[in-house]
């Protein structure tokens, strides 16, 4: 089990600093001497790299040096703007989707009801590991049945899901609707069954149209729903990692088109995919993550407050 | 008024159907992949197999090429427990940030908030020394023990107890219960809320994957971890094995589901409606 043998290793030398941080160790002009020893122990070390695991040369804290290390690496800065985009993607699709299956659903009679939500609930029951190889065999590739019922029926050419840069994010995208869709439908559903007869009936006698009754008796019901299931998302989107670790193998996918945050931070921290072994940058960068989510979630909360006020 | 075959043929019947069909058709393709061979695997717009072969299924539970009863049991206990005690622990929480004046409520709430907002991902290191030092790294505890501790939770059942009216709690305590008492009275009222947040606690304890592979040992690993094992190309095992396989993660779910499909309506109106 390699993933057990590389925290053993970790453990056993804490302060091991891989190569690539050599330029955030010295931090600061007061430092300057001590930086410049730092720096000569660093390039004896590395004469001999059987041993540079071993003996570790630097042993102090670096102040902010790993937050400063990390907000500069292009990489992180890449996983984050792929992140921001995955949940931006994933909410904006699914929440209107969820929406307009949930409104067709309440029409269809009761006793189909709950066999037809199952249907759409199945991919949220599945395990990650299923989704990915589903995606693999059956969506992926020329043969596909997304390239062959959906894209060349369209006119375009097959798409290469998997391979093709411009297509990691919005496979990944889809395997994120396709999972968590059932669910946000089975919410509004269930907030859609709450609201009592007498409101519609109320708003047929007054004259109300459809889209009238759906602004004032639907969308206030199903508002607190909504907000519960948009802060979900955004939490599964931010911490997402299995599906992308299941489809891409613990990769970025190609060009690191699909790089998400967790799955750089678990390259940063575990030598497997990309050699890299850097644990206080790991922890900087889940650190960073955290007032990010903080301010989604306290934007959409305060936004709910609002709502609910007025 | 419209006939009963009308009423189940109308366009909102046949949008759902659709979009039901359209999101569960690859898992018919799953279950139906189970008797095919490679090749027919790897033709994806086949639906149906040339002839049904029971042999992926006898290979899976003759435990050929991996002890998958006890993958099974692994993760039926793990998901069990975790669901269990996660759901008595965040309900006495909500329970206690709801109706409960204490000092410091504001500040230990934010806390729960953040432990939702820190990726569990993030913290697989700091848990990992953690779990070594209290000898517990490798058991099937190392997983349930972290996973009860859910901040989605506590916000859960503060929402769910804050509906509950002063009143009630008054009464209780004016009549001289105890407050765990009152706690245990309250409960039927939130029975709903409970087998809810019970059954998505399960069904994400069921699908966890990076917390076993790190801390679990060999002989209590948990389905997702056999079911890579099962795809792992190494192996040269059959893709027919992992699509039965794969077919009866599944059922536990589907089941409970299933049965508390009722509960768990009644809860999701309730928090909408208020």
């Amino acid at each position: 089990m390699p993933l057990g043998l590389s925290v053993d290793l970790a453990l056993q030398n804490p302060d091991y600093v891989p190569e690539y941080r050599e330029d955030a160790a010295p931090q600061g002009g007061e430092e300057a001497g001590s930086a410049t020893s730092g720096t000569v122990d660093w390039l004896n070390v590395s004469w001999e790299p059987e041993e540079e695991a071993v003996s570790a040369p630097v042993e102090k804290y670096l102040g902010l040096g790993n937050f400063s290390y990390v907000l500069g690496d292009p990489k992180f800065h890449k996983a984050l703007k792929n992140t921001a985009l995955y949940v931006l993607a994933t909410i904006t699709i699914a929440l209107p989707l969820a929406f307009f299956l949930a409104h067709f659903l309440r029409q269809v009679p009761g006793r189909i009801r709950p066999v037809l939500s199952f249907l759409l609930l199945l991919p949220g029951f599945c395990l990650s590991g299923v989704l990915a190889t589903l995606f693999q065999l059956f969506f992926h590739g020329r043969e596909g049945a997304l390239n062959q019922w959906l894209v060349v029926p369209m006119g375009f050419d097959p798409i290469n899901w998997l391979l093709d840069p411009s297509f990691v994010l919005p496979a990944l995208v889809l395997q994120a609707v396709w999972r968590w869709t059932g669910f946000i439908v089975l919410f509004f559903l269930c907030g859609m069954e709450a609201i009592p007869k007498s409101y519609y009936e109320a708003a047929k006698v007054e004259g109300a149209g459809a889209w009238r009754v759906m602004r004032s008796i639907t969308f206030p019901a199903i508002r607190h729903v909504a907000v519960f299931a948009a802060v979900f998302l955004m939490i599964d989107g931010f911490a997402s990692f299995s599906g992308a670790y299941n489809l891409l193998g613990g990769s970025g996918g190609i060009l690191d088109s699909g790089l998400l945050l967790v799955t750089y931070l678990y390259q940063v921290a575990f030598p497997g995919g990309s050699g890299q072994f850097d644990f206080p940058a790991a922890a900087a960068m889940s650190l960073l993550v955290v007032p990010l989510t903080a301010l989604m979630l306290f934007l959409v909360l305060f936004g709910r407050n609002r709502l609910s006020k007025a | 008024m419209r006939t009963t075959s009308a009423r189940y043929l109308s366009p909102s019947v046949l949008v759902s159907l659709l979009a039901g069909l359209v999101f569960s058709y690859p898992f018919l393709w799953m279950f139906l992949s189970a008797f095919k061979t490679n090749k027919e695997i790897y033709q994806p717009l086949l639906l149906f197999p040339a002839d049904y072969e029971w042999d992926a299924f006898a290979a899976l539970f003759s435990e050929k090429y991996l002890d998958f009863s006890r993958f099974f049991m692994n993760s039926v206990f793990i998901s069990c427990l975790q669901a269990l005690f996660a759901t008595a622990v965040t309900a006495c929480a909500g329970f206690a940030f709801a109706k409960l004046n204490f000092r410091f409520k504001g500040a230990l709430f934010l806390l729960a908030v953040l432990v939702i907002l820190v990726p569990k991902q993030a913290l697989a290191i700091p848990l990992f020394e953690w779990l070594t030092w209290l000898e517990l790294n490798g058991s099937r505890w190392a997983v349930i023990l972290p996973g009860i501790a859910s901040g989605l939770g506590i916000v859960f059942f503060t929402q769910i107890f804050s509906r509950i009216p002063n009143e009630l709690i008054d009464l209780a305590r004016v009549e001289g219960a105890s407050l765990p008492r009152t706690f245990l009275a309250i409960l039927p009222l939130v029975a709903p809320a409970l087998v809810t947040y019970g059954l998505i606690h399960f069904i994400l304890a069921w699908q966890e994957h990076l917390f076993p592979l790190l801390l679990l040992s060999d002989a209590n690993q948990t389905l997702p971890l056999g079911l890579a094992k099962l795809r792992d190309s190494s192996h040269r095992i059959p893709e027919a094995v992992a699509m039965a396989a794969a077919t009866f993660t599944l059922v536990p779910v589907v089941v409970l589901f299933a049965v508390f499909y009722g509960k768990m309506r009644t809860a999701l109106a309730e928090l909408t409606l208020h």
